[in-house]
């Protein structure tokens, strides 16, 4: 016999300890050994059975008479019980007592019973041991329903904690002996039973669990934590087999409510989803990477897979109704569970590359259409909650969705038609749902009655929620104008903008104002405006804000800086456009709603633009004209807001000059931009109009931009520091020629002119060869700051803005800009006094380098000697800017501002004087300048009627004169000018014209200054006969 | 009726069921006083009543019949057990038992066959041998399927479950042999080495071995106490065990090889375990080839040869099939120690119950049956037979051409003297007029039956690795 055995050392085992136990039984025995259990009573001696014998007694019988273990199992079932009772009394008692007292009895009865638990555990421990096929399954039921019963039936005990409180119940359950070992025990079961049939255990678990919901939780942790991978896996496996087995069709109808109320009918998934949710939270990557290897697993074919996972997750790969089954099933455990979405959404577009999608859709080819549309149902839904990955699944639904001739994007196949029109499907459904949502939503500051009745809580949409971190990346999309997928995206900016309310549809048009390139883009933001207006106010003034607010923090490079100005200024302006084609297009309604919101926004603003005027880029700073030019100035503003812009502006026209003048296709239209804002500036308050003027004459004389109108430098000397490149510095120093000329100086020539002839050491200084630009540019130039002086003025800082916009309104609507025709029109309007005055006023400032002798009265002709010096300089000042001469003019026009230059007409006049006297020349015509400054002078005191008609018609003899005769006219000039001084008093206004007048006959007899022109003509009347006529009083 | 059953349903389960019993055992037994007929059946309420209250078939759709617990069970099954032995008539304890437990094709089947598996399992464990002789008439009666299950759960209480309890099935030989030998065809029709969970554990094959070593006859039980005329059902089990032993016998070398290439391809071998097997299973076909022997006695006796196939030649033919099967499976390079042993059994064996008259059929037959099989000299030579012109008054078979060797003699080696010796002498044998050696085994010594004869039990076979 022992050599038969040899081999079998298990089996040998098995015996040996066999023979001692049972030995001492025979059938007799057995039979009244079962007696006893079933009766309680002792057989041989007629007493009763205490507890813990009675449980001997079973152990005993459990070892030896194998139809007895059902029995004898149920029975320990109430030992374990009681334990477990007496166990909590205890513990409560404890609690009462402080730890002392009573508790003596109770602790008894549990150490009397803790051995027979551990008698008990001991054996079945060691049936598993020995033969765990077949003990395995028949003690994990046992267990797993028992513990479950104990933890569900003294859930309600003062000593256990509440159902939620996981881990104190875990612990409470641990310390507790008879469910310590039931646990020991199914561990031991379940870990003999992975090997070969771990489903039937973990289905076991999942029945359990289901029936014994929140008290068996720590179970299920417990289990779930000491077999992470195995159970995860095996759970998905038993969810996927008992879902395939109810029928999934029949288990999804698309509501989520619906859903969460079939997760009783379909016990497993709910405790799937309950299980898998402990897990999470330590095993959140297994969990993932599981369910993601179950999607994957379930698309590749299957051949691949038998031997990989063929010990793994329970062979469900190997059936095609399974395989089958599986998605629609992640999807509904995605849908009970938002852990398991948030662990899953986030990676699972990576998967959906064009073969696996062909596969997907093979899949799904087979099923009844109903089931389709519920499973897209579903998908929809879950897009809708998942809480991470919307960005990314957004971008894969719609490149997918998108027509295949318009993807581009490089080595990928273009899918499948059908895969497409699937995605288009999925992706309109899910606008909807969006939108259905979104609008159902009820909001704080909106309540709509009968939604807010219905569910109160504002309701959280999770892929809205992450889609608000990619609302620019969103633009950037929808601005690409690709067939559909704009439509798409547009939508559902537009449900995003609802949702998120105003900081996001905010965001999102400030957004669209930056990234639009034209007018179809730039369409979109007023697409999306138009249904926000209704639900969301205020949307564009915060959007404006929140633009200017970039363009302070300078977030945007240059180029969008230029798009977002063009785009305010397409907005703003479009308005004027529908106004101006009758307004009546209908299509253009929304738009214009939008613009005039802009354009009141964007003039709140003014100030933070007008910086990005003298912007170094031409684009910004074109742009930046264009929207202010357009853009209309707020009734109320701040003085030094005003003068900030006025100044910007100004500056902004010059450089705007200099540029036309390089490159004259492009500044000609900023030029035109710049006009208009000027004169809007100046017609809006006469401090604009006064600072508009000041500034702009004082950038006319500016040194820099003096060359613009043909002005020469004051200085040439400062050519040789504005140019060191010309000459070549010898490096020598002043300190060592002085030193060099020594105690023996040669003031032999002035010392200054040395200097003037050149840097001592360098030689003569190069000639200076003024740079004259194309006199046609200077032309212009000179007419452009014309007309813009004329267009300031004339508009009146008095006068009321309709009368300037009518100024610039006939400027535009030539259908050109007012640039473009310089030449101002025949019709000058009247130049406004106070304006006139203004400029005089800057004039002299200007040119004149003191005030003394500054009255307005002039002096007899001797007193000019003493301001020879200042009469020298503003002379100078003359030749060098031509452009004085017309400033002048425009200050004539605008009687009787003209008195106020009488000190640079008197300047003017007496080195006139003087040069005419010392003219040795035959004729005037050798000195050409003075001769048309003379003429000028005279023709311009004659505009500004600081002269009478018929003296200031004598400079139309001049160039027929001789030098001593012109100086005779001239003196007589100035004789009346003496006589009459020009008082701005002797004007008086005549309303029917809007102008000044000054009445010649309220001065004294003209007639003896008219003298000297008679008796010249007299004496040249062989040529002057024909100009008679012209003085003749 | 009705009332008893409205009665019963207002009652707890345990004590409706023993009511039901009580009724059965009243309702019965007066039937049997007072009609002296063979059998008297049993009218259909009682049945309904049995399979409602004790094996809980819903008879009602709106009622749930109360299930009893395990513990009830147990009680019910301890009520029983005691019945069965204290009624003293075995007649009436037959018709209760057949009442209670023959199969009635309905749904109630299921919770019979468990409470029968139970029943059984406790008996055995509590010695109750009335209630084993009422299980062997069972698996006489019933339908192999049924009885198969019934060795299942017999043989998962005590060898897989509860191994320590072996011995109480062990011993269990002595008190009721006729259960022993009924339970040993179900044992061999449940374990056909198809799998490895159908091979049949170490510890049952040993008590196997032990029975029939202790008394061969115990195979045969069956078979003597069967009356000739009974009809048994269609599909019972076979009404010996001996072809079902062959089988084991046959198949078992080569089954563990294939489990051995199995557990080589796995990384570990088990190769001293199957030394162990092989011994017991050597023995088994020694006990085998002499219980065909012991037949033979039997049958000369009530003059059954010839007239009654106990090895019908269908199943042998299914052996042939399945083993050549095998032969094929395995490669025959490492395996052909093992086929070779297996063909040397299956040859053994075939010319064994051909001798005995135990297998009816021609040579002829058995060379078309054999054809497929790999070759094997001795079975060669079984399937050529000795060159006899058969006699042209005999009939379909010729026992005479077999010489009967070693048989008719009492071997004082033998470990079954006692029963040898209860054995009437075998004058058919010893009186055959035909009897004397043939060329066959004379030109084949070390092939010839020597392995039968007693004095050879050092087993002179090959080596078996």
């Amino acid at each position: 016999m022992s050599a038969i055995f040899e081999g079998d050392a298990m089996s040998a085992i098995q015996k040996s300890h066999c023979h001692t136990s049972l030995n001492n039984y025979s059938p007799q025995e057995l039979a009244l050994e079962i007696k006893a259990f079933i009766s309680g009573v002792d057989q041989t001696q007629g007493r009763k059975l205490s507890v813990r014998d009675h449980a001997r007694c079973a152990v005993r019988l459990l070892r030896t008479v194998p139809a007895c273990r059902g029995a004898v199992l149920e029975h320990l079932r109430g030992v374990y019980d009681e334990y477990v009772a007496s166990f909590l009394q205890d513990l409560e008692a404890e609690g009462e007592n402080g730890g002392t007292g009573t508790s003596g009895g109770g602790s008894t009865s549990i150490s009397n019973l803790e051995d027979v638990i551990k008698e008990v555990h001991a054996v079945l421990s060691e049936f598993i041991k020995l033969s765990p096929k077949a003990w395995a399954p028949l003690v994990s039921t046992w267990a797993v329903d028992l513990l479950g019963q104990l933890s569900s039936k003294h859930a309600g005990r003062r000593a256990a904690p509440h159902s939620s409180s996981l881990n104190e119940l875990l612990q409470l359950w641990m310390s507790c002996a008879a469910t310590r070992s039931l646990m020991e025990c199914y561990s031991q079961c379940l870990a003999a039973m992975l090997a070969w049939c771990p489903d039937a255990c973990v289905d076991a678990l999942l029945d359990t669990s289901v029936q014994h919901s929140p008290h068996f939780d720590w179970v299920v942790a417990h289990i779930g934590s000491a077999f992470p991978g195995t159970i995860i896996s095996r759970v998905l496996a038993c969810g996927l087999k008992d879902f395939y087995a109810h029928g999934y069709s029949s288990a999804e109808k698309v509501n989520q409510q619906q859903a969460i109320e079939k997760s009783c009918r379909v016990p497993k998934i709910g405790s799937v989803v309950g299980i898998l949710g402990h897990l999470a939270s330590r095993h959140s990557d297994s969990i993932k990477k599981e369910l993601l290897r179950m999607f994957q697993d379930s698309l590749s074919p299957p051949p691949q897979n038998v031997p990989l996972h063929s010990s793994g997750a329970g062979g469900w790969e190997n059936s095609p109704h399974l395989r089958r089954a599986t998605v629609p099933f992640l999807l509904q455990l995605a849908a009970l569970s938002p852990t398991l979405l948030g662990a899953v959404s986030a990676e699972l577009v990576e998967f959906l590359r064009p073969p696996v999608l062909v596969q997907l859709q093979a899949q799904f080819q087979a099923l009844p259409r109903e089931e389709v549309e519920n499973m897209l149902g579903l998908a929809v839904h879950l897009i809708s909650q998942s809480p991470s990955g919307g960005a990314r699944v957004l971008k894969f639904l719609a490149d997918t969705a998108t027509p295949s001739s318009v993807i581009i994007s490089g080595p990928t196949p273009s899918p499948h038609d059908s895969i497409r029109e699937a995605c288009d499907r999925l992706l309109q459904m899910l606008l909807l749902h969006l939108h259905k949502l979104v609008h159902n939503r009820p909001e704080g500051d909106e309540p709509f009655p009968q939604s807010s009745a219905a569910s109160a809580m504002p309701q959280v949409i999770p892929f809205l929620e992450e889609l608000q971190g990619h609302i620019g990346d969103l633009c950037a999309e929808t601005l690409r104008l690709e067939r559909k997928r704009h439509l798409w995206l547009h939508q559902l900016l537009c449900l995003l903008s609802v949702y998120g309310g105003p900081s996001v549809a905010t965001e999102a048009l400030c957004q669209l104002f930056t990234q639009a390139r034209n007018p179809e883009e730039l369409a979109l933001a007023s697409q999306l405006y138009t249904p926000l207006s209704i639900s969301l106010s205020g949307l564009l003034p915060s959007t404006v804000a929140r633009c200017v607010a970039q363009i302070h923090t300078q977030t945007l490079d240059n180029k969008e800086l230029a798009q977002l100005l063009n785009n305010l200024a397409t907005a703003v302006q479009s308005q004027e456009e529908d106004r101006k084609n009758g307004g009546a297009t209908t299509g253009s309604s929304a738009q214009s709603s939008m613009s005039a919101q802009v354009r009141v926004a964007v003039s709140s603003h003014l100030q933070d633009f007008c910086p990005l005027l003298l912007h170094g880029d031409n684009m910004v700073s074109k742009a930046a004209v264009r929207l202010l030019s357009c853009s209309q100035l707020p009734r109320a503003c701040s003085p030094a807001h005003l003068l900030l812009i006025c100044r910007a502006a100004v500056s902004h026209f010059f450089v705007c000059l200099r540029l036309q003048g390089e490159s004259l296709k492009f500044g000609e239209e900023e030029v035109g931009y710049s006009m208009r804002l000027l004169s809007r500036l100046a017609a809006y308050s006469p401090l604009t109009q006064k600072a508009v003027l000041q500034q702009l004459v004082e950038g006319a004389l500016h040194k820099g931009n003096r060359d613009l109108f043909g002005g020469l430098q004051e200085n040439p000397g400062d050519d040789t520091t504005q140019s060191p490149n010309l000459v070549p510095d010898l490096g020598i120093s002043l300190l060592d020629v002085n030193c060099k000329f020594g105690t023996s100086v040669n003031f032999s020539g002035n010392v200054w002119s040395v200097f003037h002839a050149g840097v001592i050491g360098k030689g003569l200084k190069p000639p200076y060869t003024p740079s004259q630009p194309d006199p046609d540019r200077i032309n212009q130039n000179m007419q452009t700051l014309l007309a813009v002086m004329v267009q300031c003025c004339s508009s009146g800082g008095g006068s009321p803005s309709g009368n300037a916009r009518n100024g610039s309104a006939v400027g535009t609507s030539n259908g050109c800009f007012p640039s473009s025709d310089p030449i101002i029109s025949d019709e000058l309007p009247p130049i406004n006094a106070e304006a006139a005055k203004v400029i005089a006023v800057t004039l002299v400032e200007n040119i004149c380098p003191d005030v003394a002798n500054g009255e307005l009265s002039w002096p007899p002709e001797e007193h000019a000697k003493t301001t020879v010096e200042r009469d020298i300089h503003i002379r100078r000042c003359f030749e060098n800017n031509p452009v004085l001469f017309h400033l002048l003019r425009v200050v004539a026009a605008g009687r009787p501002a003209l008195c106020y230059c009488s000190v640079i007409l008197r300047a003017l006049l007496s080195t006139l004087l003087a040069h005419w006297e010392a003219s040795r020349e035959p004729a005037v015509s050798d000195s050409p300048w003075p001769l048309q400054t003379s003429c000028l002078l005279v023709s311009c005191m004659g505009e500004g009627q600081l002269l009478p008609p018929v003296l200031s018609n004598i400079h139309e003899v001049f160039p027929l004169l001789s030098p001593f005769e012109v100086r005779l006219l001239l003196l007589g000039v100035w004789e009346y000018m003496r006589g009459n001084s020009p008082m701005p008093q002797k004007f008086t206004f005549c309303a029917d014209q809007g102008l000044f007048f000054r009445d010649f006959s309220r001065d004294g007899d003209v007639a003896r200054y008219i003298a000297p022109i008679h008796s010249v003509l007299h004496k040249n009347i062989d040529r002057l006969g024909h100009l008679c006529w012209r003085f003749q009083v | 009726m009705s009332d008893i059953r409205h009665a019963l349903l207002r009652r707890d389960p345990l004590s409706a069921a023993k009511e039901v019993l009580y009724h059965l055992d009243i309702s019965l037994g007066s039937a049997l006083q007072s009609s002296s007929g063979p059998t008297p059946g049993l009218e259909k309420s009682t049945v309904d009543l049995v399979e409602e209250f004790i094996f809980h078939v819903p008879k009602d759709r709106n009622i749930q019949p109360k299930r009893m617990s395990c513990v009830q069970e147990l009680q019910l099954l301890e009520i029983m057990c005691s019945y069965f032995q204290e009624q003293s008539k075995d007649s009436i304890r037959q018709i209760i038992f057949s009442a209670l437990f023959s199969l009635q094709g309905n749904k109630a089947d299921e919770s019979r066959m468990a409470m029968l598996g139970k029943l059984v399992s406790m008996a055995i464990a509590v010695c109750r041998v009335p209630i084993l002789e009422c299980a062997s008439t069972w698996l006489q009666r019933t339908h192999s399927a049924w009885c198969v299950r019934l060795a299942q759960v017999l043989m998962d209480d005590y060898c897989t479950l509860v191994p320590c309890a072996f011995s109480t099935l062990q011993n269990i030989c002595s008190a009721s042999p006729r259960f022993c030998c009924q339970l040993i065809t179900a044992v061999t029709a449940l374990y056909d080495f198809s799998s490895d969970e159908l091979t049949p554990p170490p510890a049952l094959l040993e008590m196997l071995v032990g029975w029939i070593t202790e008394d061969p006859r115990l195979l045969l039980l069956t078979f003597i106490n069967t009356p000739l005329n009974s009809s048994l059902p269609l599909g019972c089990l076979e009404i010996t065990p001996l072809l079902g032993l062959l089988r084991w016998c046959v198949k078992a070398p080569l089954a563990y090889q294939r489990g051995r290439k199995l557990a080589l391809t796995n990384g570990h071998g088990e190769s001293e375990k199957g030394t162990a097997h092989e011994e017991l299973y050597s023995k088994l076909h020694l006990s085998v080839l002499q219980v065909f022997l012991m037949l033979q006695v039997h049958m000369t006796e009530q003059n059954l040869i010839g007239r009654l196939a106990v090895l019908p030649v269908e199943s042998v033919a299914t052996l042939v099939e399945e083993v050549s099967r095998l032969c094929e499976k395995l490669t025959p390079l490492s395996a052909a120690n093992h086929i070779q042993l297996a063909l040397d059994r299956l040859a053994q064996a075939l010319q064994v119950a051909m001798a005995t008259g135990a297998l009816l059929c021609a040579r002829e037959d058995l060379r078309t049956l054999c054809s497929r099989l790999p070759h094997n000299n001795l079975l060669q030579l079984v399937m050529s037979g000795p060159v006899v012109q058969p006699p042209p008054h005999s009939g379909a078979f010729q026992p005479n051409m077999y010489p009967h060797i070693h048989s008719g003699r009492p071997s004082p080696l033998s470990p079954h003297s006692p029963h040898q010796s209860t054995l009437p002498p075998h004058p058919v044998l010893s009186a055959h007029p035909t009897h004397r050696p043939i060329t066959a085994h004379t030109t084949h010594p070390s092939l010839s039956p020597h392995a039968f004869h007693p004095a050879a039990m050092a087993f002179p076979y090959r080596p078996i690795r």
